[in-house]
């Protein structure tokens, strides 16, 4: 399909121009333009196409199956995310070691608090998920994700002794006993 | 590598104990005041007229030398305590200084300007009875020592002895005096009680017997008080059975009998009961003394008299008249006379020696302290003006030890309160509030009269504050203008108020003689001081604060228990520690011998804590004995437990209270007193707290403290003080129950054992007599990995013995006092104060005496913070918290918590004292000294205006953009 615009005398095509300016869009109104079209112009003569009129058959767009493939896939990425973290977040771990100093601290605040904000926004989640037909699967197991990713986080606390789980934890708050005898006395003076 | 380890942790240890205080904190809030004690020699150094020293001897053998214009010590030579160091005599020629020392012993020479021992000289047995210089020809060259037996003549400029001769007859014979006129003769004087008198004479060179002689004396007792040598030679006696006068020339070999002058014929008469007593005065050691002597026939009554040729002749008689005194300067000698004036206040007149006439406008006023005692002594310092005639100071030295120096007309230039070289107990009392403090205190004490009255007196305190605050900010603008060093703010006792940290207190301080000070504990002024008169010397003391400054609008109440130790009977003076006012509240009569004392945790209406007396018939008398306490001592009676410890019987006894305030013993713990004898008993402190109940375990499990309010720790050493067989005993036992909960005997031990009970432990010291070292060891105490009922603590009721742990240290020192360091809440770390003999106070934490401390170290002692254990205790002298300012003769320790937790009042008393401030776990809850206000506040608001303006700029920016 060769343009022969350039040879047209009243054409206002373009194309292939390589030194003029490029358009964002142009109509060809010429006759010789309509020829060089095809067939269809010699069945109908000079019909007159309107703007915009394209004789080719629009694309069906209903959902097919492969697609809903595409989105069950998609939710289950999203289910499966947390419980995809978590052998990375045992690797942090393991690197991170039980002392207590500012970097594992941090590590452990945000492995700690990245399964409660998402358990927080539970519910925008759901909204994700609302086009798959095993929402609530996904949705368990996304809930399940996040609840193993906070326990893990505790257990980090716990193996670095931040939970409060000693007696020597409360120590502090053993109240002194009351004393219920009243002694005094002394060498004889 | 595993040493590389343990030294490691003990400096990381030691890193947050080390506690030494930086150049720039010398003073700051630590102060020393220093102290001579009773003075039994003054001499002034007449030796040139510039001259301000004024060389002291006194009864805590003490050689000082004192600035006569300030009061300030030159320097101090503080000797041996007791019989070995005391000082018989000093004398003064010149530059030098003689000392007797040790009944005896040693004959010291000092030089006066610096205070450095020229020479010393042992001398030979034999108790010391008298000293002198010797002159030949106007010069003094020699020193003569009397003792018993023998006499010794030393060289005065090199100590060396001259001679020495045993005396005629001594054991029969009583030599008490020497004299010599400086004619190259030394006379010893004795004589043989109710017979006759000696006189021996010695010849200056060779120590020969010249003549020998024995006078007639039959009424004789004593030669040193009543009998004086004055003009040339002449013996002068006074007795008061005779009522006469005696006189005798030395030299003449004809008088074989004393001359015997009635007092009558003086028209004089020695008051009934009263020693009559001679003062004569010899100027110059290579003179004879002057004729004119003074006689004191009563305690207020001294004539003057003169000796002229063999007759005796009045010359002023001084009535009344209280101390008398001689001076000389330069040819002139005066006498100084003290008389009444009126009740406050006495005046002193000079009086010409030869003469008796009154030098005019010589008088000094001296006014009598009302809290104070009586003078008793004088001593004058004379000097030349420059017109000739005689100026005069005195030193007056009272009853209650306080020495004052006066000049013309009576000016005060300075005074020292001797008394504080002598402090039995004391206490710190919290300074009370502001007066605007205490206008809002009293606001919420009062009760609601309405809304709109109390919304006016809320707000009329506030305008109070607010102007306070006004004006504090007003005097900060004013001060920081002036320079720094006279900006000193004068402590006042109306002036005193509580400060933001309650770290300044008042120091109420017993001392032996019987004064009581009030001594602000921030400067060491003394605020208030009362003598209590007709207190026996021995007596003890025991001060009870009844009531603090808590409860606005009362005053704090302190309770003085004063026992006499001949008769036992105790007093009670009550009094107001703040003001050192007496408290008009009728106290108890005490009938009978008090034994002990108990202050309870009642209080009364007028929030007075209730003092219980125990009589030594188990009786209690309750004081305040109000009706509202009777009754709440009949509530508590039941659970009111006391012990008493007789040492002489070794018997412990445990006492309940009944209803009508009899007693029933309810236990007795006998400790056989042939074996060992029990030294001291001491229970916890009241007013200790502790923070934490138990200790964190390196795997994160409490071991729990047994923390027994009622345990006692019981202190025996063993009769039998050989090195092998000795021991100390140590005992822990309930005090409501008797029963022994431990038990520990420390073989090849010897005392003094010196401890401290506190908490869940015990730290004592002792001797260890087989490796003759001193030894620390602690004793633990806890209860195991759970408490037994962690809610109440009865003694009655504990089934289980608690764990013990024990361990112990050698410490490289002799020690002579031990204390713990006491903070508010307790959270702060321990710290042990040990007074060494050297005067320095160590703070040794008391994670050195940790019984835990492990041979091998684990990683759970590791985390446990656990130093390994090292038998030799280290002695750090950034430990030391007095740095050179070393405090003789360490008695005591006294600490007390103050308003921050992080800090320790300590208060260190012997012979000086010493006040500072301590901080076991460093200041964690102040800002430090040299914190830089001007950098964080510069940084604060160099970021303030770089927000602002960045701010500003992206706003800018941001419009810029818009508008693009």
């Amino acid at each position: 399909m060769t343009s022969p615009g350039g040879q047209g005398g009243g054409a206002l095509s373009t194309r292939g121009g390589a030194t003029s300016k490029r358009m964002k869009w142009a109509v060809e109104l010429s006759l010789g333009n309509c020829r060089s079209r095809g067939d269809r112009q010699s069945k109908d003569g000079d019909v007159m196409y309107p703007v915009g009129f394209s004789d080719k058959p629009v694309p069906d767009t209903s959902v097919q199956e492969a697609d809903r493939n595409l989105v069950e896939k998609r939710c289950w990425d999203v289910a499966l995310g947390p419980l995809k973290q978590i052998p990375m977040n045992l690797f942090i771990m393991y690197m991170s070691g039980n002392t207590i100093s500012i970097f594992p601290i941090m590590m452990v605040c945000m492995m700690a608090w990245r399964p409660i904000q998402a358990l927080m926004s539970m519910s925008a989640t759901f909204k994700l998920l609302e086009s798959s037909s095993q929402q609530w699967l996904q949705g368990l197991v996304y809930l399940v994700g996040n609840l193993l990713g906070s326990a893990l986080a505790i257990y980090k606390c716990q193996s670095m002794g931040l939970l409060p789980t000693h007696s020597s934890d409360w120590l502090a708050f053993i109240e002194p006993p009351q004393r219920l005898e009243i002694m005094g006395g002394g060498m004889v003076m | 590598m595993a040493w590389l380890v343990v030294r490691l942790a003990i400096s990381l240890s030691l890193l947050y104990t080390a506690s030494a205080v930086f150049e720039d904190q010398v003073g700051k809030f630590d102060w020393r005041e220093q102290f001579i004690g009773k003075v039994r020699f003054a001499l002034f150094d007449t030796h040139s007229q510039a001259s301000k020293k004024l060389l002291v001897a006194t009864d805590k053998n003490v050689f000082a030398s004192l600035n006569s214009r300030t009061g300030d010590l030159f320097w101090r030579h503080v000797d041996k305590t007791g019989p070995e160091g005391h000082i018989d005599a000093l004398l003064m020629y010149g530059q030098d200084a003689v000392v007797v020392v040790g009944n005896g012993r040693l004959l010291r020479s000092w030089e006066t300007t610096v205070g450095g021992l020229k020479w010393e000289a042992v001398l030979d047995t034999g108790s010391f009875q008298a000293a002198a210089l010797i002159g030949v020809q106007d010069f003094v060259k020699y020193v003569a020592v009397l003792k018993k037996s023998a006499i010794s003549l030393h060289d005065l400029s090199s100590g060396s002895q001259i001679w020495v001769e045993n005396l005629p007859d001594s054991d029969t014979v009583q030599y008490q005096t020497i004299y010599s006129g400086g004619n190259g003769l030394v006379f010893v004087l004795g004589f043989v009680p109710s017979s006759h008198i000696v006189i021996v004479e010695y010849k200056i060179e060779d120590g020969e017997i010249m003549k020998k002689k024995s006078v007639e004396a039959a009424w004789m007792s004593s030669l040193e008080n009543s009998c004086a040598v004055i003009s040339s030679g002449n013996l002068l006696c006074v007795d008061q059975t005779t009522q006469s006068l005696y006189t005798l020339p030395l030299q003449s070999a004809e008088h074989t009998e004393m001359r015997q002058i009635h007092l009558q014929t003086l028209d004089l008469e020695v008051a009934s009961g009263f020693q009559p007593v001679l003062t004569s005065t010899q100027p110059n050691p290579a003179q004879p003394p002057l004729a004119e002597f003074f006689l004191q026939l009563s305690p207020d009554h001294h004539i003057l008299l003169q000796l002229k040729d063999d007759l005796i002749a009045p010359l002023r008689d001084f009535n009344p008249s209280y101390l008398a005194a001689f001076a000389t300067s330069g040819e002139k000698t005066v006498a100084a006379v003290m008389t009444s004036k009126n009740d406050t206040a006495c005046s002193i007149n000079l009086f010409s020696a030869d003469t008796g006439r009154r030098h005019l406008d010589t008088t000094i006023i001296y006014h009598m302290d009302p809290n104070g005692g009586k003078p008793n002594r004088l001593y004058v310092h004379a000097f030349l003006k420059k017109d000739d005639s005689v100026g005069y100071r005195v030193m007056v030295q009272t009853e209650d030890l306080t020495l004052t120096f006066l000049q013309q007309p009576g000016r005060v230039v300075w005074m020292r309160e001797e008394a504080l070289a002598d402090v039995v107990t004391m206490e710190m009392v919290d300074l009370p509030l502001t007066g605007t403090q205490a206008e809002l205190e009293g606001e919420f004490g009062k009760k609601a009269d309405g809304l709109l009255p109390m919304v006016l007196k809320r707000l009329s305190s506030q305008f109070i504050l607010l102007q306070a605050w006004m004006a504090h900010l007003w005097k900060l603008f004013y001060d920081a203008r002036k320079p720094r060093s006279s900006v000193k703010n004068e402590v006042t006792i109306d002036t005193l108020s509580r400060d933001e940290f309650n770290l300044q207190k008042m120091m109420v301080m017993v001392t032996a003689s019987g004064k009581l000070f009030g001594i602000d504990s921030k400067s060491g002024t003394v605020l208030w001081k009362q003598y209590l008169e007709d207190i026996k010397p021995d007596s003890i003391f025991k001060l009870i604060v009844q009531r603090t400054t808590a409860h606005f609008p009362h005053p704090p109440q302190c309770t003085l228990l004063i026992k006499d130790k001949d008769t036992g009977l105790g007093s009670l003076y009550v009094f107001n520690p703040i003001f050192g006012k007496k408290s008009h509240i009728s106290v108890p009569a005490l009938p009978r011998p008090v034994l002990q004392t108990l202050l309870l945790p009642v209080i009364d209406q007028d929030y007075a804590k209730v003092l219980l007396l125990i009589d030594d018939q188990y009786k209690v008398t309750a004081f305040p004995s109000t009706k509202n306490v009777l009754q709440q001592l009949q509530d508590t009676a039941s659970s009111v437990f006391f012990y008493l410890v007789d040492s002489s019987q070794g018997k412990l006894s445990g006492f309940r209270l009944r209803m009508d305030l009899s007693t029933e013993l309810i236990w007795e713990v006998v400790i056989p007193t042939e074996v060992q004898k029990i030294v001291a008993v001491k229970g916890k402190r009241a007013n200790e707290h502790v923070h934490s109940q138990g200790r964190v375990m390196g795997d994160r499990s409490v071991l729990y403290k047994y923390l027994n309010p009622n345990l006692l720790a019981v202190i025996t050493e063993s009769t039998d003080i050989h090195q092998e067989r000795s021991f100390v005993g140590i005992f822990l036992i309930d005090g409501v129950t008797g029963r022994i909960v431990h038990e520990a005997v420390q073989r090849k031990a010897r005392g003094p054992v010196h401890f401290v009970h506190s908490e869940n432990w015990l730290v004592y010291v002792y001797w260890n007599s087989k490796f003759r070292r001193n030894e620390f060891s602690v004793l633990e105490l806890f209860e195991g990995a759970e408490l037994y009922n962690s809610t109440v603590f009865s003694s009655l009721d504990r089934p289980h013995p608690p764990q013990v742990l024990q361990q112990s240290y050698i410490f490289p020192a002799p020690i002579s006092t031990l204390e713990a360091t006491l903070t508010e809440k307790g959270i702060t770390s321990r710290h042990l104060l040990v007074g060494l003999p050297s005067g320095s106070i160590l703070s040794l934490p008391k994670m050195f005496l940790d019984p835990r401390r492990p041979e091998l170290i684990s990683e759970q002692s590791r985390e446990e913070n656990l130093i390994p254990y090292a038998p030799e205790m280290p002695i750090r002298t950034e430990w030391f918290i007095n740095y050179n300012q070393t405090v003789s003769r360490v008695r005591g320790i006294y600490t007390a918590p103050s308003g921050l937790e992080s800090t320790c009042l300590v208060v260190v008393y012997g012979l000086d004292i010493y006040q500072t401030r301590v901080f076991p776990s460093k200041q964690f809850d102040v800002l430090k000294d040299d914190y830089d206000y001007v950098l964080i506040s510069s940084v604060l608001f160099g970021l303030f205006f770089a927000t602002m303006i960045s701010k500003r700029l992206a706003e800018v920016k941001l419009l810029n953009r818009a508008w693009r």
